[in-house]
């Protein structure tokens, strides 16, 4: 009976479902707040992305005459299910809700989800925005998760193990990933703004050219419960990426871990916060040629070298 | 073919700052064909000034658009007061030329936002919005308008330049001149602003001709035609224009062009105020016009404006007939946009400089 209480405390308060809410909620404003000051604005309340999305929730759900009304509400659903799962697997700031070998594959399984759902999402409504929006989220998705997913497997090669946690735990006894492989954290990074399609990479639900890409037909609770998905996955991907490359939480530093893990992921978030703020949104192929000419050969020369120094 | 796909863009739509309707048909992401339709804000404006008298239709015509609202005042000013014969006073002509030339700063800026918001440069936008605010803040102290200025009448303006505002404006001025320059610095040196515009667009200086396009994207494929300088008009007499060309053709180019026209306007304009002559600003007209007839030219912020006036020796025009810049840019719209990517639409289209309500009336 603990046993079923305790999990599942950590399945929906901590650090599960209403953690993650909450982190999404605070992680959309401070993105939101940093890219409104880098360009003279003032910006929103702390309250105006939980505020935005229960006006969304409220709002009339409407989908155009015949598309499947149970495959559009599936795939958000799909989505969040997908991303909050991966979560589980993620320490955050010194817990680990689950942990096992190999549980960074599995992240990264569930973590390439959402885009499917996104581009079926496409589909599913039919629009001729929503259609182009999707196959172009596909094109993306070809163009940074190769890079991604090599970027990722440095780490874990350096580590030797596949475990999030243990890499973390390895990182913080030795030395961070990020002054090993500084190369492996920015192709992680630009791999996860490519994920998120934040600026630069914002093809797939480029305003000026499709409205809002494969979620145009979407409204109220299914466009809510996407949104919410695309910022859980914002949160899960910097969780990852302080995990892979920055050492996690740490041990027994100057703060305690809690502490850290949060300043180090409000670090990668304003990276991804300035970095939207400095360029214009690329064409579908020059990501490609940008993802495949240049990311993907960097991302084997690193795992090369990463191979080679553990070997040697 | 299976995979032709028709997306429209238009008449509301993200894109487009007004209504205009677009059919884009394209194979893959490339644009094979493209339709036009406009008149969604047509307002009758030719017609309905007939009914007016000329003292009344000022405040029409200031209403055919919303950025250059000045210019098209100025342009009609001049035919009547051609065919009055009336002699405006100099002090009158710099005042005038004074808020054409910050209403050219101020669309030119607006423009770069919008061109950047388009292409997902938001700072830009932001950048450029904030600065152009500088803009509107002058004209408002000149004339207590920050859109529609009704500083023009029938023989000269009816604002003046104090000696207290006289600092004021050109301390404005010298701010506004550094940001803009700092905005052409940041513009020069982005290297995905290049790549989103460079080679997109492209009209060739034959195609320029052949469409009679004018303005600054005549200028950026080359095409030297600037009527500040050609036809010298209100008090350009009295200045020397440095026109600004680009000979690439393409969007980049037309954003070159632009940002240094906006800086040549803010030279001029502190020329403008320098060389203020005393005097009147208007002398009083007559409420009839004797019969005739008039073309008179302006250059807008989108290039040549051209008004056509007809008087049957009453108050009230027999017809008045607008030529605005934009027409000319639509033609080009369907040869810019063949082969392009469908990410580029929005590129092409920002690229001209749209102003639908002016080419709608």
């Amino acid at each position: 009976m603990t046993d079923l209480l305790d999990a599942l405390t950590k399945l929906l308060l901590f650090p599960g479902f209403a953690f993650l809410f909450a982190c999404a909620m605070l992680f959309a404003w401070i993105d939101r707040r940093v890219i409104a000051r880098l360009q003279g604005r003032v910006g929103p309340p702390w309250f105006q992305p939980l505020a935005d999305w229960i006006k969304l929730m409220a709002k009339e759900d409407i989908l155009p005459t015949g598309t499947n009304g149970w495959v559009c509400a599936a795939l958000p659903v799909l989505s969040l299910a997908a991303v909050l799962t991966a979560s589980i697997y993620i320490p955050v700031g010194g817990w680990i809700a689950q942990a096992f070998e190999g549980d960074l594959i599995v992240v990264l399984f569930l973590l390439s989800l959402p885009p499917l759902a996104y581009f079926l999402g496409g589909w599913a409504t039919g629009g001729v925005y929503s259609v182009i929006g999707g196959n172009r989220s596909l094109l993306q998705y070809f163009s940074y998760e190769v890079p991604f997913l090599m970027a990722l497997c440095s780490p874990a090669i350096l580590a030797g193990s596949w475990s999030i946690a243990e890499i973390a735990a390895r990182q913080s006894e030795t030395i961070w990933g990020v002054l090993v492989q500084p190369l492996g954290f920015i192709l992680a990074l630009v791999g996860l703004i490519g994920k998120l399609k934040r600026v630069p990479f914002d093809i797939p639900k480029a305003k000026s050219e499709i409205v809002a890409g494969p979620l145009t037909e979407f409204s109220g609770r299914k466009l809510a419960l996407w949104h919410l998905s695309i910022e859980v996955k914002t949160v899960v991907g910097i969780f990852l990426l302080v995990n892979a490359f920055l050492g996690g939480s740490g041990v027994s530093g100057l703060l305690p871990a809690p502490i850290t893990f949060a300043i180090k992921s409000l670090l990668v978030l304003l990276i991804l916060s300035v970095a939207s703020v400095l360029y214009a949104r690329l064409r579908i192929d020059q990501l490609a040629n940008l993802g495949w000419r240049v990311l993907a050969p960097l991302a084997l020369l690193q795992i090369t070298v990463t191979v080679w120094i553990g070997v040697a | 073919m299976s995979n032709r796909m028709t997306i429209p863009i238009g008449p509301q739509h993200p894109l487009l700052k007004e209504p205009l309707s677009f059919m884009i048909t394209v194979e893959g992401e490339r644009v094979v064909d493209s339709t036009l339709r406009l008149g969604y804000v047509h307002r009758g404006i030719e017609r309905l000034c007939q009914t007016k008298t000329y003292v009344q239709n000022l405040h029409l015509f200031e209403r055919v658009c919303g950025i250059c609202s000045h210019v098209h005042t100025t342009t009609y000013c001049q035919g009547v007061e051609a065919l009055l014969g009336l002699e405006v006073p100099p002090r009158g002509l710099h005042l005038r030329t004074l808020l054409c030339e910050l209403e050219r700063v101020h669309s030119h800026l607006l423009w770069l936002g919008v061109l950047g918001e388009n292409i997902g440069f938001q700072t830009i936008f932001m950048y450029a919005w904030r600065d152009r605010e500088i803009a509107l803040d002058i004209m408002e102290e000149l004339s207590g308008g920050r859109v529609t200025h009704s500083c023009n009448v029938i023989g000269g303006v009816r604002i003046d330049v104090g000696d207290a505002q006289f600092s004021s404006i050109v301390s404005q001025l010298n701010d506004l001149e550094q940001r803009v320059e700092k905005l052409l610095d940041v513009i020069q040196h982005e290297r995905t602003l290049r790549v989103r515009t460079q080679g997109i667009g492209y009209l060739s200086p034959e195609k320029i001709r052949n469409y009679c396009v004018v303005g600054p994207v005549a200028r950026a494929s080359g095409v030297d035609v600037d009527l500040r300088r050609d036809c010298k008009y209100a008090a350009y007499g009295w200045l020397h224009v440095n026109v600004a060309l680009a000979h690439e053709g393409d969007v980049w180019a037309r954003t070159m062009v632009r940002a240094r026209e906006a800086i040549e306007s803010l030279r001029l304009c502190r020329q403008l105020l320098v060389g203020l002559p005393e005097g009147p600003t208007q002398v009083r007209a007559p409420r009839r016009v004797p019969p005739g007839e008039v073309v008179s030219r302006a250059e807008a912020p989108r290039g040549e404006l051209l008004y056509y006036i007809r008087s049957d020796g009453s108050d009230k025009p027999a017809r008045v007939k607008i030529r605005t810049p934009t027409l000319t840019s639509l033609i080009t719209v369907h040869d810019q946009l063949e082969g392009v990517e469908t990410a580029d639409v929005s590129v092409v289209l920002s690229g001209i400089d749209l102003c639908i309500a002016c080419a709608d009336r």
